[in-house]
């Protein structure tokens, strides 16, 4: 338990040379375009990411500053609408899941040992999609074409009726295009974290957020395609006239409400998931032990990951389903809760029996825990189905889910950024700054949304562009608008951190926190091929053990350096048996002419020109067919016979 | 308890680890499923029967039978954690990850047993139609 | 027995490693057909949802329940098509490259054919619904023509394979990763066309 210097290299200088070689890209314009590299991708994933939250919230700024005060004129009621509903699907899916897919990115090979991900380029065409989707959908925005339904989209609301305009379908096809980078992503979590984890690290030496990220990885591929169905099918219906979700010609508007349950529901597990995975990677480092209970934390995270899927009916208690099938759905949602507790009463029995060390990320794992707690409490309320029918559509629900998202997912995101700033650009942020921002964020958190809990429950309806002058409405609907700019100078404070540390920050140390994980045992920032002498796990903390730190140093074998090429190492599913040396492919142009050829197919299909749709899937096959294509190899190599 | 078993043996011990981790899990999948689905689809259809058989009893049968397969789950998993209830052997990494399975497995299928008897018991109150 | 038993429950039968060795394109491909079949599997859902939301008789008024004959032979062309491939890729695992070539494509013009049969039995449908008469014929395009999708991108694969291992250079006893692929791919491809086959020709008929 050591914060030691500069680790003692197991390679020789000439073999860093090598690897440097092999690894390494010079600074061009050449190289930032083509890079696999999953630390620069994972970077850019954070950026890009924090650049749609900033938007995202310039939107609720906006929304907060024209409900100030009764009957107010700043945005007209179409300009509302669709502030709102990119409001939400862009902290949905344009900041949660890619900001913690960026530290996913970043970090999982990092903590496993390895020296890239699985798929490198399919990496960086998921980042390149990832940036192009958000884009797509943030440039409808200044045309008055962005949509404008809300972020969950029901039908029959949302069909060309009701809603003309390009707006629904910039939101089906933004999505689906997303989709596929999501998706993606997720597989290469899996693989990656299934295949390329160092030797010695079988399962139950897996860090909490390396499990997080895969269980998260799982929920994806199994919750995905319910959405992308009904994003495709509502596009067919607005554009092609079919009839899904027409009663009229079949067709019923609850196969929406089911689909996007179904995906909607794990969703909130997809955003939160990782995020507690990050809780569970900070909190050793602060207070000074393992997280309490790993087997049970892992056993939490695989029941909720799957007990996930069998609650969605319970957005849908209000639309007549026979009483029996409901009750199959209430045991599920009860009992999840049991393993959400069990992770809240884990981490608390860590901050208890461990020596705490108050720092800033420590400080928001903390905000993070208070908040999310009274999050809950409320979702409970939502259980009495009396309750819920009284406040459905009011603020109070507004209340209720930025509990659980702010404090869900925000707070343990900016604890990551400032636990793993030291790691991501090698220096320290300024401590009394960053504590700061926390108390602002935690304070003008809880002043903008603790008032819609009251002004929801006295009759206010969310999604309203104005009110009338009411009693209890007025005063607090203005505390509300106070606070959202005290959040958003916190967060104000949070960038300047950033900023001030990589301009100005003191250099970090290879481990400034302690911490217990294999990315602390590395360089900060971490060298292109990650470790110069890839690991041999003994234990659960790696960095805290004495011979797993050794193997990368004194204890160094040449068969764990693997300088000659790009090469990783596969090891086995379970147990992180050595099994063979791979070759990692190097940069590449395909992903983002893949990614190119893909924002041209879906464009087209927004202004409905199909010949140039055509071409671009046309496109889009011939750059797969070309990024497959075999090299060619002497017979021998292969081994052919006849 | 032989050191070294066939592969005939390893393979059946390979799958009985994944039915003791996951069993429970995939049972109350399929019991989630097939409860809501036979009950929503025949009430809409407007009918009590389907082919013959009483609904309350189909739906019962989507019951019990996940919920035996969850207790089998629940042995299966008892027995891996106890026999990977040994005074670890040095370096030895596949009896410390059955362990951590065999662990998330009992509390798995403890849990998943829970909920499929929690819907067992809304059968015996509720009618199966009324809404 | 009691012996067997008693070897599959001790410690190292149960700590067996499983699955094992596998490569990451392996489990790329399965993990890709893992959401894919998710994706069938909703596609499928919402077919019967409608139609048991829909009343008693399916399909509506004015569209005949679907005939057989036709679908049929459609199955018995595709899900042939799986053993060529699987015959190819034990080929390619000791190194025989007729095989491969054979066996690839004998499935590719088995594909082929079944895509020909699709659009004869589209250009038949097409004259008594289409996609916007009503949900069932929404439904009926919808699910078909996205399995025909599948089937096209599968066969774009089969070609591909077939037109590498032409070239010479590309796969080999110790190389054939990309073979075993695309094979699982096709498989998945054939499999789902059991559960349409079910769902939308023998279904409306029970």
């Amino acid at each position: 338990m050591s914060t030691t210097a500069a680790p003692v290299p197991g390679a020789s200088r000439e073999q860093l040379d090598r690897l440097e070689e092999h690894w390494g890209e010079r600074p061009s314009l050449r190289a930032w375009l083509t890079t696999v590299d999953h630390k620069k991708i994972g970077r850019r994933y954070l950026v890009t990411a924090g650049l749609f939250f900033a938007l995202a919230g310039l939107s609720a700024l906006a929304m907060r500053t024209q409900l100030a005060r009764p009957e107010a004129g700043l945005l007209s009621p179409q300009e509302y609408n669709q502030l709102f509903t990119m409001h939400g699907t862009a902290m949905i899916f344009l900041f949660a899941t890619p900001m913690l897919f960026g530290f996913g990115n970043f970090l999982v090979p990092l903590l496993i040992g390895a020296r890239d991900m699985a798929f490198p380029k399919l990496n960086a065409l998921g980042y390149w999609i990832f940036l192009f989707a958000g884009l797509f959908m943030w440039a409808s925005l200044p045309f008055g074409a962005a949509p404008n339904a809300g972020w969950f989209a029901y039908v029959p609301l949302t069909g060309q009726q009701q809603t003309p305009g390009l707006h629904m379908d910039v939101y089906s096809l933004g999505l689906l295009f997303l989709g596929i980078a999501t998706a993606a992503g997720s597989i290469n979590f899996i693989v990656t974290a299934l295949k390329l984890r160092a030797p010695g690290m079988s399962l139950n030496r897996v860090p909490l957020f390396v499990w997080a990220i895969v269980a998260t990885g799982f929920m994806v591929i199994f919750a995905l395609p319910a959405l992308n169905l009904d994003n495709a099918m509502l596009f067919l219906d607005r554009r092609f006239g079919t009839h899904f979700f027409d009663p009229e010609a079949g067709g019923n508007v609850l196969l929406w409400q089911h689909l996007f349950w179904i995906f909607g529901h794990p969703d909130v597990y997809i955003i939160v998931m990782p995020a507690l995975g990050i809780v569970s990677a900070v909190l050793p480092a602060f207070t000074r032990r393992g997280v309490v209970g790993y087997v049970l934390v892992v056993f939490a995270i695989v029941a909720i990951s799957i007990i996930s899927f069998g609650v969605w009916v319970h957005h849908m208690f209000a639309t007549g389903l026979p009483r029996l099938s409901y009750s199959f759905f209430s045991a599920a949602s009860t009992i999840i809760t049991i393993p959400s507790g069990i992770q809240i009463f884990a981490w608390l029995a860590t901050m208890l029996l461990g020596r705490l060390v108050v720092r800033v990320p420590l400080l928001f794992v903390i905000g993070f825990i208070v908040t999310f707690v009274l999050g809950g409490f409320t979702g409970t309320m939502f259980a009495l189905t009396v309750f819920d029918q009284q406040v459905t559509d009011s603020y109070f629900v507004v209340a209720h889910f930025h509990y659980v998202l702010v404090g869900g997912a925000v707070f343990p995101i900016l604890a990551a950024v400032y636990y793993w700033l030291p790691k991501i650009t090698g220096r320290m942020y300024h401590e009394g700054l960053g504590r700061w921002a926390f108390w602002l964020v935690f304070a003008g958190m809880h002043v903008t949304f603790f008032p819609m809990h009251l002004y929801g429950l006295f009759g206010m309806p969310r999604r309203v562009y104005t009110y009338p002058s009411e009693p209890g409405w007025d005063a607090w609907n203005l505390v509300s608008t106070v606070g959202s700019y005290l959040l958003a100078v916190g967060l104000l404070l949070v960038l300047a951190g950033v900023v001030h540390a990589i301009r100005r920050g003191r250099p970090a140390p290879p481990d400034p926190w302690g911490g217990d994980t294999l990315e602390w045992s590395t360089d900060s920032p971490p060298k292109p091929y990650n470790f110069a002498v890839l690991p041999q796990v003994h234990s659960l903390h790696p960095t805290w053990d004495e011979s797993s730190r050794e193997s990368m140093g004194a204890g160094a074998e040449a068969d764990r350096v693997l300088a000659d090429g790009r090469r990783t190492l596969l090891t086995s599913e379970l147990d992180g048996r050595r099994e063979r040396v791979v070759e990692m492919p190097a940069s590449s142009w395909q992903p983002l002419l893949l990614a190119l050829a893909m924002l041209l197919f879906f464009t087209a299909m927004l202004f409905a020109w199909y010949p140039v749709a055509a071409v671009a899937a046309v496109a889009v096959a011939g750059t797969v067919a070309t990024w497959l294509w075999p090299p060619r190899r002497p017979e021998r190599e292969l081994g052919v016979s006849a | 308890m032989s050191a070294h078993p066939g592969p005939r043996a390893r393979l059946a011990g390979g799958l009985l680890f994944w039915y003791a981790v996951l069993g429970g899990a995939v049972a109350w999948a399929v019991h989630l499923l097939a409860g809501w689905g036979v009950d929503e689809l025949t009430c809409a259809s407007g009918s009590d029967h389907i082919g013959g058989v009483p609904l309350r009893a189909a739906v019962g049968a989507a019951v019990a039978l996940p919920a035996l397969a969850t207790v089998g789950a629940l042995l299966a998993a008892v027995l891996l954690w106890r026999r990977t209830h040994l005074p670890s052997e040095g370096e030895d990494r596949s009896v410390g990850r059955g362990r951590l399975l065999a662990v998330v497995g009992v509390w798995s299928n403890l849990l998943f047993l829970t909920i499929i008897v929690l819907g067992g018991v809304a059968l015996l109150v509720l009618p199966p139609c009324q809404r | 027995m009691s012996g067997g038993v008693r070897a599959a429950t001790g410690t190292a039968a149960l700590t067996t490693e499983l699955p094992v060795g596998r490569s990451t394109g392996w489990w790329g491909m399965v993990m890709f057909v893992v959401t894919e079949a998710t994706l069938f599997a909703c596609l499928l859902g919402s077919y019967f949802y409608l139609r048991f939301q829909f009343g008693a008789q399916w399909p509506p008024p004015g569209i005949a329940p679907p005939t057989l004959l036709k679908p049929l032979v459609m199955t018995a062309v595709l899900l042939p098509s799986s053993l060529p491939v699987i015959w190819a890729e034990h080929g390619i695992r000791r190194g025989q490259r007729w095989r491969l070539r054979t066996g690839l494509a004998a499935t590719f013009l088995l594909g082929a054919t079944f895509l020909a049969l699709q659009a004869n039995e589209y250009a038949e449908k097409l004259r008594e619904f289409t996609l916007t008469t009503n949900a069932y014929g929404s439904l009926f395009y919808v699910i078909t023509g996205f399995h025909g999708l599948h089937v096209l991108v599968g066969l774009t694969m089969i070609g591909w394979l077939l037109a590498a291992s032409l070239r010479g250079g590309s796969f080999g006893a110790h190389r054939h990763d990309r073979v075993r692929n695309a094979a699982i791919y096709w498989h998945f491809v054939d499999l789902v066309w059991v559960a349409i086959l079910f769902t939308i020709y023998l279904s409306p008929r029970l």
